[in-house]
């Protein structure tokens, strides 16, 4: 067994309107023991007492880079819950419920989570909810790109209003997006928290070549012999200097000389290698525009290169 | 108050819920997984819980110690024998040492023999580990010595119980200087108000190397002694953090894949007045030179230390080898009395993680006004069993990590 104790952060996004607040509404009724986190008091209307508010904010970083807005507030909301729970002023919570409303992007939460060694500690990326409308599709052609964004970066989808919408029509477009996604169709934000929080990381399926005619591409890269990790360090490396910003999705495992390591990125920040038990070898890519030749070609180059 | 635990059920075991530093689990010849739990003091001696279906433990039977200047305090249970300690609270009384018992009808222990330590000099036993259903290793008086210092009455002996109806001593083994009649000269005491005596405490063997115990000395520091010999065991390595710490070393736990040893200290003054009492990683890959290489990460100390009753490190789940037991190399978990129960992950041994926590609230009338987690034991489903040395009782958790 490798333990990992620490509490995971669920973030949970989808387009205004989507049903975003029906969901974390109806997943903290049924698992109480969670610290929600959302962005406008009052907005999700819980009466629980560990509620907690944060105020989204932006610092400029000196890369300049658009989608590494740390969110500084979140940052210090989790680290103080973890301090305070430590010192017994706050019972406990199992799990962290993020509610991304204003933040159209899941991206910098999940960078967020990645980068800071101190929230590292105490925190790890749960999986990423996409709730997507299947009543009102068109809705989303208002920023079509950031609809596709979180749909990309989606550990599940969940389909709302199924019960007035085209849940196979919003599953087949999903599915275009992001073809492994885990979808579960919902009426009234009522799902199965379980099904929906115990998601792990995907990593392990064939996609089918994205229908969509969008520049989103999803595909896997396998690894059928043991490397070493200076190679895989360097790879990744490479991949985000050339190609950050367009990677929307990377996750998946990796086996190095030394074992299994399970490997998580969004956009150019990238989790620690964590070692794993089990896991098939390979890397689902979620990218904007970047070809599975592209990686293909520039993994085996650098494995040329480093053998 | 919690980290990945949860809380399955209490019992306060029918009004008498100050446990000591005994539990060990019997799996029944029905089916039924019962915990053994010794009482912290008299009256009670030993109570047995049905933890089969650990959300409704059930008591099946609680008795009485023959005299209220004695507890048992600790105890074990190998298949159908159950060992259980007898320590008096004054030098002389009776009984002190061990009593065994046959427990295959959990309901109907029926003692088979006793073992003597009494004497003017013995206080009997503070601790037994009884593993393998033949060997008794314990913290217990000799009455055939005399200690220096009255506080350094309990060495390590080693009792043969193969014949249950006759147990023989075999072996034993003091810190040299501490008897009468020692060549080496008395140990430099830690002062006074820390002096708790250079006496053992935990007296580990485990299959993986039964020809060594892993034994606390309390001010003592630890050792590992080669007991291939049992008639003559002797130390192989020593290793103590007081002073300039604050003494009191009770638990040496191996980890033997990973070539370390943990070392808990254990508090015995409320309000933090001998904190630091930690728990110690040494690394361990060469037996005869112990190495210290980290400490568990403490709770956090100022929200703690003076909160009441006792703060700091006690007992560890010491991955007995017996059925029924969990056993991990890279999970180490400890009681920390008011800080509760506490898990931490060591797969790094220099930079332990905290990775579960769980600190119930203060029983009722408890004399501290708070919790005070006093041992552990988890079970091969993962199941995390905690007494409290006030009142509460037992605790049954689900860890998940």
């Amino acid at each position: 067994m490798i333990p990992d104790g620490r509490t995971p952060v669920i973030v949970v996004t989808g387009f205004l309107g989507s049903g975003k607040t029906t969901l974390v509404n109806q997943l903290v009724r049924k698992e109480s023991d969670s610290l929600v986190i959302v962005n406008e008091f009052g907005e999700v209307p819980v009466d629980h007492e560990l509620m907690e508010s944060s105020v989204e904010k932006a610092i400029a970083l000196p890369n300049g880079c658009l989608c590494c807005h740390l969110r500084g507030d979140l940052e210090e909301t989790l680290i103080g819950a973890a301090m305070r729970r430590r010192r017994g002023e706050i019972a406990g919570f199992d799990r962290v419920i993020v509610e991304t409303s204003g933040l159209a992007d899941p991206g910098p939460v999940a960078q967020t989570l990645y980068a800071d060694q101190a929230l590292a500690r105490d925190f790890k990326l749960g999986p990423i909810v996409t709730v997507v409308d299947a009543f009102d599709l068109d809705s989303r052609n208002a920023s079509i790109d950031i609809a596709r964004a979180q749909i990309a970066a989606a550990d599940v989808v969940v389909l709302s209003k199924v019960d007035r919408g085209d849940a196979a029509r919003a599953e087949a477009e999903v599915r275009g997006l992001n073809a492994g996604v885990t979808c579960i169709r919902a009426s009234f934000g009522d799902v199965d928290p379980q099904a929906l929080l115990q998601v792990e990381s995907q990593g392990n399926r064939e996609f089918p070549a994205t229908r969509h005619s969008s520049k989103i591409r999803s595909f896997v890269l396998r690894f059928d012999q043991p490397v070493r990790r200076e190679l895989l360090q360097q790879f990744i490396s490479t991949l985000i200097d050339l190609r950050g910003p367009d990677l929307l999705r990377v996750k998946g495992f990796v086996p190095l000389e030394s074992g299994l390591v399970a490997i998580q990125g969004v956009r150019h920040v990238f989790d620690r290698l964590r070692p794993v038990e089990s896991g098939e070898p390979a890397l689902v890519f979620i990218t904007n525009g970047v070809e599975k030749t592209e990686v293909e070609a520039l993994w085996q180059a650098m494995r040329r290169l480093g053998s | 108050m919690f980290l990945n635990m949860k809380l399955l059920a209490q019992h306060t075991l029918n009004g008498f819920g100050g446990m000591g530093e005994g539990m060990s689990m019997q799996l029944a010849r029905d089916g039924r997984r019962v915990l053994w739990l010794a009482h912290e003091s008299a009256p009670k001696n030993f109570t047995a819980v049905d933890v089969t279906d650990p959300r409704k433990p059930k008591v099946i039977v609680q008795t009485d110690l023959p005299h209220a200047q004695m507890r048992s305090n600790s105890l074990e249970v190998a298949g159908d024998l159950m060992a259980v300690a007898y320590q008096t609270t004054k030098f002389g009384l009776k009984p002190a040492g061990f009593e065994l018992f046959d427990v295959s009808v959990p309901e109907k222990p029926k003692s088979i023999s006793t073992f003597d330590a009494s004497g003017p000099h013995s206080r009997g036993c503070h601790q037994l580990w009884f593993v393998d259903g033949k060997t008794v290793h314990m913290a217990c008086a000799d009455p055939e010595q005399k200690p220096r210092n009255p506080k350094d009455d309990q060495v390590y002996r080693i009792v043969d119980v193969a014949n249950p109806s006759k147990p023989v001593a075999v072996g034993r083994w003091h810190l040299p200087g501490t008897m009468d009649g020692d060549d080496a000269p008395p140990p430099k005491r830690l002062p006074a108000k820390f002096d708790a005596g250079f006496r053992a405490h935990n007296t580990n063997v485990y299959p993986e190397r039964p020809d060594r115990c892993y034994l606390a000395y309390i001010d003592g520091g630890v050792m590992v002694l080669d007991i291939s010999d049992r008639a003559r065991p002797k130390m192989l390595s020593h290793w103590t953090n007081s002073p300039p710490y604050n003494g009191f070393n009770h638990t040496v736990l191996p980890l033997f894949g990973r070539g370390l040893l943990v070392v808990s200290d254990e508090c015995v003054q409320d309000n933090g007045a001998d904190w630091p009492k930690l728990v110690w990683m040494l690394d361990a890959r060469d037996e005869t030179n112990l190495v210290s290489v980290s400490t568990l990460p403490a709770p956090p100390v100022d929200a703690f230390k003076t909160k009441g009753g006792r703060f700091g490190a006690h007992n560890l789940h010491e991955n007995p080898p017996v059925p029924g037991a969990w056993r991990s190399e890279n999970v180490v978990l400890g009681t920390f009395f008011n800080a509760g129960v506490r898990a931490y992950d060591v797969t790094d041994p220099y930079s332990p993680r905290e990775i579960a926590y769980f600190v119930p609230p203060a029983p009722e009338k408890s004399k501290t006004g708070q919790i005070q987690l006093n041992d552990v034991f988890v079970d091969d489903r993962g199941i995390v069993f905690t007494v409290d040395r006030g009142g509460g009782g037992l605790y049954a958790l689900e860890m998940n990590v």
